[in-house]
C-alpha cells in the first residue's frame, strides 16, 4: 500500500485489468478502424484521383475533382436541399418529441402502450417505411389524396416535394427522440416540481423554468446527433423519388448525389470529393453548435 | 469464477462472430452462387438449376437483386476479388467487365465442348459478349418490343385494334381518340426512362440513331432523332397523363390499372403481366407501328449472357452450369416455362406458345422478314458504348425537362447530344 509511485511494476491485479480492458474494447476498436477510420482516409485519398474501373488504374488529378465540384451547380443545389431538409426535420422532430415525452412521462393509463406506438417507426426498416409513404403520397392512387379528395402532387411537385420527404423524416425519428427525452426527464429530481407547485407555478411555467433547463444537456445531445443525421439523409429520397421525378433536382440530398456518382456512374473520385464537402459542412455546423451551447445548456 | 468464465465465453463469442467462416466455401457440395436481377424469372431459372443438380450433383442457388443493387454488388465484388460464381451480363456494362478480365474466358471450354456451338445462337447477342475475338458469356435470351393495348377501351371507343397496317400517325390518332381527361383515361404513357422499350424504337424507325455505329458519338442531335422525340412531345401534350403522375406511378402500373390504353413494353415483362388479373382480362399485344416515310418497322433488341467469374475457385463447375444453360434442351425449357425468348436459334415458337392469354406472335414477327408490302422489319441492338449507364442516366435526367414542357423537346435533345459526347469522351476505354 505504501508504494504509490506510478513507476512501480504493475501488480498482477493491475496487469489483469489492463489485459482485460484491452480485450473488451478490441472488437469495437477493430470495427471502428476497419469500417470507419480506414474508409475516411481512403475517401480523402480517392478524392484526388480519377478512379479507374474496379478500383484499378487510378490516375492522380490533384484538386481537379474539387475544382469541378465548386463549379457544379447540381452539388450546391443538393447541399441546399439537404439543409432545407434539416431545417424541417431537426426542429420539428425535437419540439414534437419533447412535448410528447413530457406527456408520456406522467402517470397515466396505457403509458407503455403509447410509448411502444411512438417508438414503432424506429423498429420498421427505413426502406419499408419510405415505400409505404410513397404510396400514401401517390397523386393517382394514394390514400392521402383519395381520403381528402385532393389532387396534390405531394412528391412530384418541386415546390412541396422536399417538405413531404421531410415530414416522413420527422415521423420516423420521433420515437427515438422521445425515448432519449424520457430518459433525460427521469433524471430530473421530483423535488423541484413539488417546490414549484407549492410556490404556485403552473404546469407551463414549470415546463419552461424547470424541465427545459434541466433537460438541456439531453436536448443538446439530440440536436447534435440529429443535425448530423439529417445532413446525411439518403434512404428516404432514394426510395421515395423515382429518377424521372421532376421534383428530384430540388429534393435530392448531397449523399444521394454522392451515391449516384460513386455507385451508379462508377466515378468514385468525384463522389469522394462530394462527400468531403459534406464532411466539412457538418464539422463547421457542429463546431458552431458547440460554441453556442455555452449560452443555453446547463450542466448541474 | 463462474462470472469470469461467462465473461470469457462472451468475449470469445464476440471475436468468433467477427471472423468470417472460411475454408468451407470450396467444398464440392456447396451450391454455386447464381445472381440475377429479374424476380419474374427467378422461379424458371431455379427450376433449370434444379435439373442441373439432378444431372451433375452440383447444386446451384439463384439469388435476385434489384437492377441497381445488382450492378453495385457485381462492381464491388469484382473490385474486392470475390464475385458470385455465375451471373447475367448486359450490354450496358459487358465491355467494362470484359476489358478488365473480370469474366471467365470461355474460348477453350467452347472449343472442347460438344454441347455449345456458338453458331447456334443469335449472332447479335454473341457479338455483345465478344471482346478481342474471345467469348466471355453464353447467350441466354433475346428480347424485342411490342405494343400493348387495352381491348376494352378500344371496344368502348369503337376503334379497331392496332395491327400491322399501323403507322406512328395511326398510333397518335388512336391515342388522342382514347384520351378522356375527365374520366382519367389516357391514350399512351411513357417516362423519360422508357428508352429501350419505347422511344429508341421510334428513333430508329424514323431513321435517327442514339449512338453512332462506331459507338463513339451521340445521335440525339440528328434531325430524325429529334423528329421522333418531337413525335413523343405531341403524344405527351395530347394523349398522356401528367409527367408527374407517370413518374410517380410507372407506365406498366398505369397500364395494368386501366388508366392508359397503350404502352410499349419488352418481351421480358410477360411473366409479370401474366400474374396481373386486369392485364390478362383486358389487354393484348400488337406489332409496333412503322414509319410512313421510311417504311421501316424497328424493334430494339437486346440479349443477356450467362457469364462466370474469372476468379472463381471452381471454373469447371461454373462452365458446366453455363453449358447447361446454353444447351438446346435448357434453352427450349426456358422458353417453355415462359421465362423469356431464348437466344438459341429457332426456339422462339416454343416461347410464343407458352401462354394463350396474350398473343405473343408480334414479339417474334418483328424479328423476321416483313410480310407487309413496302415495310421492312429491322432489329437494332440496344445502343451501347463502353459505359452506357452514365449517359443513359444523364439522358433520363435531361429529358425530364422536356417532359414537363414538350415544346422544348428539340432544344433539350440537341443540348443533350453535346453533353453525351462529353461523357463518351471521358470513358475509361
Amino acid at each position: 500500500m505504501a508504494n504509490k509511485s506510478g513507476k512501480a511494476p504493475m501488480t498482477s491485479w493491475e496487469k489483469n485489468q489492463f489485459k482485460w480492458g484491452w480485450i473488451f474494447i478490441l472488437p469495437t476498436m477493430l470495427g471502428l478502424i476497419i469500417l470507419n477510420i480506414y474508409p475516411i482516409f481512403a475517401t480523402v485519398y480517392q478524392s484526388f484521383f480519377k478512379t479507374g474501373d474496379f478500383g484499378r488504374g487510378n490516375i492522380f488529378v490533384g484538386l481537379q475533382n474539387y475544382a469541378t465540384m465548386v463549379k457544379d451547380a447540381e452539388v450546391w443545389q443538393s447541399l441546399w436541399n439537404t439543409i432545407k431538409y434539416a431545417i424541417i426535420e431537426v426542429p420539428f422532430s425535437i419540439c414534437i418529441a419533447l412535448v410528447l415525452a413530457v406527456f408520456l412521462n406522467r402517470k397515466m393509463k396505457g403509458r407503455s402502450v403509447y410509448r411502444a406506438i411512438f417508438f414503432l417507426p424506429m423498429v420498421a426498416a427505413p426502406a419499408a417505411v419510405a415505400m409505404v409513404w410513397r404510396w400514401l403520397y401517390n397523386s393517382q392512387f394514394g390514400l392521402l389524396n383519395n381520403l381528402f379528395g385532393l389532387h396534390v402532387e405531394w412528391i412530384s411537385n418541386p415546390k412541396i416535394a422536399w417538405i413531404s420527404v421531410a415530414v416522413i423524416g420527422v415521423w420516423s425519428i420521433l420515437g427515438y427522440n422521445i425515448v432519449l427525452f424520457i430518459a433525460g426527464l427521469q433524471d430530473i429530481p421530483h423535488d423541484y416540481y413539488e417546490a414549484a407547485e407549492i410556490d404556485g407555478a403552473s404546469g407551463v411555467a414549470a415546463f419552461f423554468n424547470i424541465t427545459l433547463p434541466l433537460l438541456s444537456p439531453t436536448i443538446f445531445f439530440v440536436l447534435i446527433t440529429r443535425v448530423i443525421g439529417a445532413m446525411q439523409v439518403f434512404d428516404l429520397v432514394y426510395m421515395v423519388m423515382d429518377r424521372t421525378n421532376p421534383a428530384l433536382p430540388k429534393t435530392q440530398s448531397i449523399v444521394y448525389l454522392f451515391y449516384q456518382y460513386s455507385f451508379n456512374f462508377g466515378n468514385k473520385g468525384y463522389g469522394s470529393a462530394i462527400v468531403m464537402l459534406l464532411l466539412a459542412v457538418i464539422l463547421i455546423v457542429t463546431v458552431f453548435q458547440n460554441i453556442g451551447q455555452k449560452k443555453w445548456v446547463f450542466y448541474n | 469464477m463462474k462470472k469470469r468464465f461467462a465473461a470469457m465465453a462472451m468475449a470469445s463469442a464476440m471475436v468468433l462472430s467477427l471472423t468470417p467462416v472460411t475454408g468451407m466455401t470450396t467444398m464440392a457440395a456447396d451450391p454455386l452462387q447464381v445472381v440475377i436481377w429479374d424476380s419474374n424469372q427467378q422461379a424458371g431459372i431455379q427450376e433449370i438449376c434444379d435439373l442441373f443438380e439432378e444431372e451433375t450433383g452440383i447444386p446451384a442457388k439463384v439469388e435476385v437483386k434489384s437492377w441497381d443493387s445488382y450492378w453495385q454488388l457485381l462492381e464491388a465484388s469484382a473490385s474486392g476479388g470475390d464475385m458470385p460464381d455465375v451471373f447475367w451480363m448486359h450490354s450496358n456494362n459487358s465491355q467494362m467487365y470484359m476489358k478488365n478480365d473480370m469474366l471467365l474466358k470461355l474460348d477453350d471450354y467452347i472449343e472442347a465442348s460438344d454441347v455449345i456451338d456458338i453458331e447456334n445462337y443469335m449472332p447479335e447477342v454473341t457479338e455483345l459478349y465478344t471482346w478481342d475475338g474471345s467469348y466471355y458469356a453464353i447467350p441466354k435470351d433475346y428480347d424485342t418490343i411490342a405494343l400493348w393495348y387495352n381491348k376494352t377501351m378500344f371496344d368502348e371507343a369503337g376503334l379497331a385494334y392496332p395491327d400491322n397496317t399501323w403507322t406512328w400517325d395511326d398510333l397518335y390518332e388512336a391515342a388522342v381518340a382514347l384520351t378522356d381527361k375527365d374520366k382519367g383515361q389516357y391514350g399512351f404513357a411513357l417516362n423519360p426512362s422508357n428508352n429501350q422499350d419505347t422511344y429508341y424504337n421510334t428513333v430508329y424507325s424514323m431513321g435517327g440513331y442514339i449512338v453512332s455505329e462506331d459507338h463513339k458519338s451521340s445521335g440525339y442531335d440528328d434531325p430524325n432523332t429529334i423528329k421522333a422525340m418531337e413525335y413523343y412531345g405531341k403524344l405527351l401534350t395530347d394523349a398522356c397523363p401528367n409527367p408527374t403522375t407517370m413518374s410517380e406511378t410507372g407506365t406498366d402500373v398505369l397500364m395494368s390499372s386501366g388508366t392508359v390504353a397503350m404502352i410499349m413494353q419488352g418481351s421480358w415483362m410477360i411473366a409479370g403481366f401474366l400474374q396481373n388479373e386486369y392485364m390478362c382480362e383486358n389487354c393484348d399485344v400488337a406489332i409496333l407501328p412503322y414509319d410512313a416515310e421510311t417504311g421501316v418497322r424497328t424493334s430494339i433488341c437486346n440479349g443477356l449472357g450467362w457469364a462466370a467469374s474469372a476468379m472463381t475457385d471452381r471454373p469447371d463447375d461454373c462452365w458446366k452450369l453455363l453449358e447447361w444453360f446454353g444447351s438446346k434442351e435448357m434453352q427450349i425449357k426456358q422458353a417453355e416455362l415462359g421465362v423469356t425468348m431464348s437466344a438459341y436459334n429457332d426456339t422462339s415458337d416454343t416461347w410464343v406458345n407458352c401462354t394463350d392469354v396474350f398473343n405473343l406472335q408480334p414479339y417474334l414477327e418483328i424479328a423476321g422478314e416483313s410480310q407487309d408490302e413496302g415495310v421492312t422489319n429491322e432489329l437494332v441492338l440496344r445502343p451501347y458504348t463502353y459505359n452506357t449507364t452514365i449517359w443513359e442516366t444523364a439522358a433520363t435526367n435531361a429529358f425530364v425537362e422536356a417532359w414537363a414542357d414538350p415544346s422544348k423537346m428539340a432544344e433539350v435533345s440537341t443540348n443533350y447530344a453535346a453533353q453525351m459526347n462529353q461523357y463518351i469522351a471521358q470513358e475509361n476505354n
